[in-house]
């Protein structure tokens, strides 16, 4: 089935569904792919931004509604891109449509299913912290509002058993044999919003993670955070359910770093901040330290928010990148070293939870998408746009362009921008220009 | 060299100023207000008089948790090192131990017109050869024993290393005019001493016609491999003889008797940290029967030097980095302390001999080099 | 550093100037006595005012007890240029301290060893018990130490004498 489209946009997070957003609203017949079974991408595992503190999805929600009901916007979600052949103005791609095994034609997005699938699995959304079912929603407010069910981990695929959720859908839409589909998009132009993933701290070993139960990642709070986590809101550390009321974040974890990435991952002294205020929103009373080298408060409003911190929300800075963190057996509570610059003095303060600022990344699949989509990528795996002054978002290859964290990490506010000026830049090109 | 030269080459000018480094230093742990960032930015900010007249400059002990926790590539060892060079070109130098005794002794042993007698306790049990590929590097040992005011074993450990290499069928090259590696006057600031030092032990060696150099002391094979290079032409393989047994054992021509014995086993900073040698140690101590090696709490390249480095600024603080470490070997449960490494078990006696509540508890533990372990574990083939 | 600025004293500058008076061409050794306070300094000083000739060869430095003499007195000495160094003091229930002679012999059996490895003839240095009334002793054993230099020649650590 060849869908005669303009755009092809790869990736439906904030950035995919500004751009597609944009563009539809020119005019432009858009087609939006994304791999994971709704858009929204990582926004949506946010609790709240900065440095309004607005809710994320309460910001992101309308947008993907809007994107969601669009006439001009198709969305191809659950599905990736296999190959991309042609040229600017004449872009033939083959992408393949993963079967949800639900028709979504029946479907009703009533929820059934997943209230009466009795198979618990990970939920890799909530960083492998909670459960979801083999059939889920991978939060309550996907778009398109599809289930899918997970067939490695659903007992009538591996074992030919149970169908509850087949039993139990009025609507008839459980279609066990549905298939992968390939589909045939033309596009006159492509635009990379591929977004990011988040660095791994296991390799340093310094800090403890994965060796330390009470030392996690800046993810894995945001979810324990966020009101549709595992905790439903509660920051209950992962040794002992207690409510952790006195905290240390550290940045620079994975970045500005020879061990990791030399890069500075731009937004992780903010979204620190940001957690440290959640925290004491969340448990009034909380205090929170903050271990760092540069504080990069860049962005509108961005430097008052830091204040802010201070001044209301018992946050301490202290300027230092710690050197170990050791464990207090008797309480499970880590123990951070430190020599606190300012003074010279080298000490140590115990706290109940620490969270690790980490950086964002490249997609991890980012070098098999490059080589589909025969651009270059730079030495950390970021889409390169080598003329940055004259052609900002364009990559390596006439037509295709890149924005958002996959061209360099960056907040949502500057993913949006970004995402537009793709959008404007695909407008120039479906116009005629070049 | 000037301090901007330093600065240049040893690129101290990425440093973050972010304190990894101080609070990873175990001096900083237990010396609170010594801080290695703080005479780095000492450094960069031109204030020359200041770090050269610090006599905590050669406190440092070059362990390398620094240098392997840096996330702006600055190596600090080196620039300490160059550091002290220069400060001892201007009559600075730290609190040498032992009022001097070993730095004097190693300025004695470079002057090229003593015949040493350093052979004395080569008897006829043990057999080495007038030419061979391998040569065996002795080092300081022969030495300590008469400087130090406790029994310091450090000639059994060339001692046994030869019983093993002749159990396997290897006589090696012992030289009888070797000098000390020079690491402490390297590491002391004395550039002059140790380049007179370097140059002998390089000639003699290439006259020798040896073409593996083994080494019972960490020490001299890190200076070998990584400080001789930029001072003479020496093209010889070289191995710890940690290393060369773990290479050469399986090969069916070491036989062990069985000891029943539950030890647990240090990293010394120059074997493990800078010269990447972690698992051959323990590959060796588990090849013994009935050996139980437990592991302490901090090891491999996490592991807690033994406190002083290049007999130089010994002082409270090192008896407590080392009675730390001591205790940490306790904890585990083991009769014994295996070192791998002749000066952390000299540094580790000499915590047990100095006894003072005000430097700390008293900690009493077997300490033995890996060599002396193997050594006593030898079965028939071992006494030829 | 243990402060004993040999290189400077007076006494060196003068015998390199009696030396250069009268030109001598013939080795003439140079030996550091560490001498204790109450017994092998007071013997020399005896010796001076009978008048006992002894060699000019020697530089007396007082210490005031043999058993606080450290290796590296020696070894420095050794370093700076001297041929020989005579460690002296009390017999063993003369000191003034008690226990002085024993912690010197203590140290000395280690420090011989040292020496002997490094290849420096075991002449070179000596242990004496001299007591206060032993001038003629102290007189006679720096005249043997000098005929016996003289044979052997200078140190081998002569030749680079830096401090």
């Amino acid at each position: 089935m060849a869908v005669n489209n303009s755009v092809l946009i790869i990736g439906g997070g904030i950035a995919g569904i500004q751009s597609a957003i944009d563009l539809a609203n020119m005019g432009f017949q858009v087609c939006l792919v994304e791999k994971s079974p709704s858009i929204g991408g990582r926004m949506a595992q946010l609790d709240k931004t900065f440095p309004t503190n607005d809710c994320a999805m309460c910001i992101l929600a309308p947008k993907m509604i809007e994107a969601g009901r669009h006439a001009n916007i198709k969305l191809l979600t659950y599905s990736e891109v296999l190959a991309v052949d042609g040229e600017v103005g004449n872009f033939k791609v083959s992408i393949k449509k993963k079967a949800r095994s639900v028709d979504e034609k029946k479907c009703t997005g009533c929820g059934v299913c997943v209230e009466k699938c009795p198979w618990k699995v990970n939920n890799e959304f909530d960083l492998n912290l909670g459960q979801r079912k083999a059939i889920y929603f991978a939060f309550p407010q996907t778009v398109p509002k599809l289930p899918v069910i997970d067939r490695e981990h659903c007992a009538y695929f591996l074992k030919g058993k149970c169908r509850a959720c087949e039993k139990f859908c009025e609507a008839g839409a459980i279609k066990y044999d549905q298939e992968d589909e390939i589909i045939e998009v033309e596009a006159k132009a492509i635009i990379v919003a591929a977004g990011f993933d988040l660095y791994d701290p296991t390799p340093l070993r310094e800090y403890g993670y994965g060796r330390i139960q009470n030392v996690i990642t800046a993810m894995e709070y945001e979810r324990l955070s966020s009101a549709s986590g595992p905790t439903a809101g509660e920051l209950k550390r992962p040794s002992d359910g207690k409510i952790a009321s006195d905290i240390a974040f550290i940045q620079c974890v994975g970045s500005r770093d020879v061990r990791s990435n030399r890069y500075c991952s731009s937004v992780c002294c903010m979204y620190g901040t940001k957690e440290a205020i959640l925290a004491y929103e969340h448990q009034p009373g909380t205090k929170s330290t903050i271990f760092y080298i540069d504080l990069r408060a860049v962005g509108k409003r961005f430097q008052e928010y830091i204040q802010r911190a201070k001044d209301e929300y018992n946050v301490t800075y202290i300027r230092s990148r710690p050197g170990n963190i050791e464990l207090n057996h008797h309480t499970q509570n880590p123990i951070i070293w430190y020599e606190d610059t300012t003074t010279g003095e080298t000490k140590s303060l115990e706290v109940e939870l620490v969270i690790l600022c980490q950086a964002l990344i490249p997609p991890r699949d980012i070098q098999e998408m490059a080589s589909i989509l025969s651009i270059e990528l730079d030495e950390y795996g970021f889409v390169k746009t080598p003329d940055g002054l004259s052609h900002p978002v364009d990559t390596t290859r006439v037509g295709i362009l890149a924005c958002g964290c996959v061209h360099s990490p960056k907040d949502i506010p500057d993913s949006v921008v970004q995402a537009s000026a793709a959008a404007a830049r695909a407008a120039e090109i479906l116009s005629g220009g070049t | 060299m000037t301090l901007e030269d330093i600065i240049k080459e040893t690129k101290t000018y990425y440093c973050l100023e972010c304190g990894k480094c101080s609070s990873i230093c175990p001096i900083s742990r237990h010396n609170p207000s010594y801080s290695p960032r703080l005479m780095l930015e000492k450094a960069l900010n031109g204030f020359e008089g200041d770090l050269i007249n610090d006599q905590e400059l050669f406190s440092c002990l070059s362990c390398y948790n620094c240098l392997l926790r840096c996330p702006a590539d600055v190596d600090y060892p080196l620039f300490m090192q160059k550091v002290r060079a220069l400060a001892s070109a201007q009559g600075k130098y730290g609190v040498p131990a032992h009022s001097g005794t070993l730095q004097s002794l190693m300025r004695l042993m470079s002057n090229p017109a003593i015949e040493q007698r350093r052979l004395e306790w080569l008897s006829d049990e043990y057999r080495i050869s007038e030419k061979a590929d391998i040569l065996f590097f002795v080092g300081c040992a022969p030495y300590f024993e008469s400087v130090l005011d406790f029994k310091t074993g450090a000639l059994d450990i060339a001692k046994d290393s030869l019983k093993i290499l002749n159990a396997l069928g290897i006589e090696p090259m012992v030289l009888a005019d070797e000098k000390c590696c020079g690491h402490d006057l390297l590491w002391t600031g004395d550039v002059k001493t140790f380049r007179k030092l370097a140059e002998h032990n390089a000639r003699i060696i290439k006259e020798s016609g040896a073409k593996k150099i083994i080494f019972s002391c960490p020490e001299g094979y890190r200076t070998f491999k990584f400080d001789y290079p930029h001072y003479v032409d020496l093209d010889c393989e070289l191995q710890h003889i940690t290393e060369f047994l773990a290479e050469n054992m399986g090969k069916g021509k070491l036989n062990f008797k069985e000891a029943k014995k539950k030890v647990t086993y240090q990293d010394p900073c120059r074997l493990g940290r800078h010269l990447g040698v972690y698992e051959q140690p323990r590959k060796l101590i588990e090849a013994i029967p009935g050996i139980e090696l437990t592991e302490m709490e901090h090891i491999r390249d996490e592991s807690i030097c033994c406190g002083t480095s290049a007999w130089t600024n010994c002082d409270a603080y090192s008896k407590q980095i080392r009675t730390e470490r001591l205790l940490e070997a306790k904890a585990t449960g083991a009769e014994m302390l295996i070192t791998a490494c002749p000066k952390c078990q000299i540094h580790f006696k000499c915590a047990m001999v100095s006894k003072g509540e005000e430097r700390g508890p008293d900690v009493e533990m077997d300490v033995m080099d890996i060599v002396n372990l193997v050594a006593s574990a030898l079965g028939d083939n071992g006494s030829e | 550093m243990n402060g004993f600025n040999l290189s400077r004293s007076i006494c060196t500058r003068q015998l390199l100037q009696t030396k250069r008076r009268r030109k001598i061409t013939e080795f003439e050794p140079r030996i550091i006595v560490f001498a204790c306070n109450w017994c092998t300094y007071a013997a020399a000083d005896i010796a001076g005012t009978s008048r006992i000739q002894y060699p000019h060869n020697v530089r007396i430095i007082r210490v005031m007890c043999s058993g606080m003499i450290d290796p590296i007195y020696v070894l420095r000495a050794f370093e700076r240029g001297a041929d020989g160094v005579i460690v002296a003091g009390c017999n063993y229930t003369d000191c003034h301290y008690i226990d002085g002679p024993v912690k010197c012999d203590v140290m000395f059996e280690k420090l011989g060893k040292c020496i002997h490895t490094l290849g420096l003839e075991d002449e070179r240095l000596r242990r004496e018990l001299i007591s206060t009334s032993e001038g003629t002793i102290f007189a006679k054993v720096i005249k043997d130490m000098v005929n016996q230099l003289k044979k052997l020649g200078p140190s081998p650590f002569r030749k680079k004498v830096k401090s």
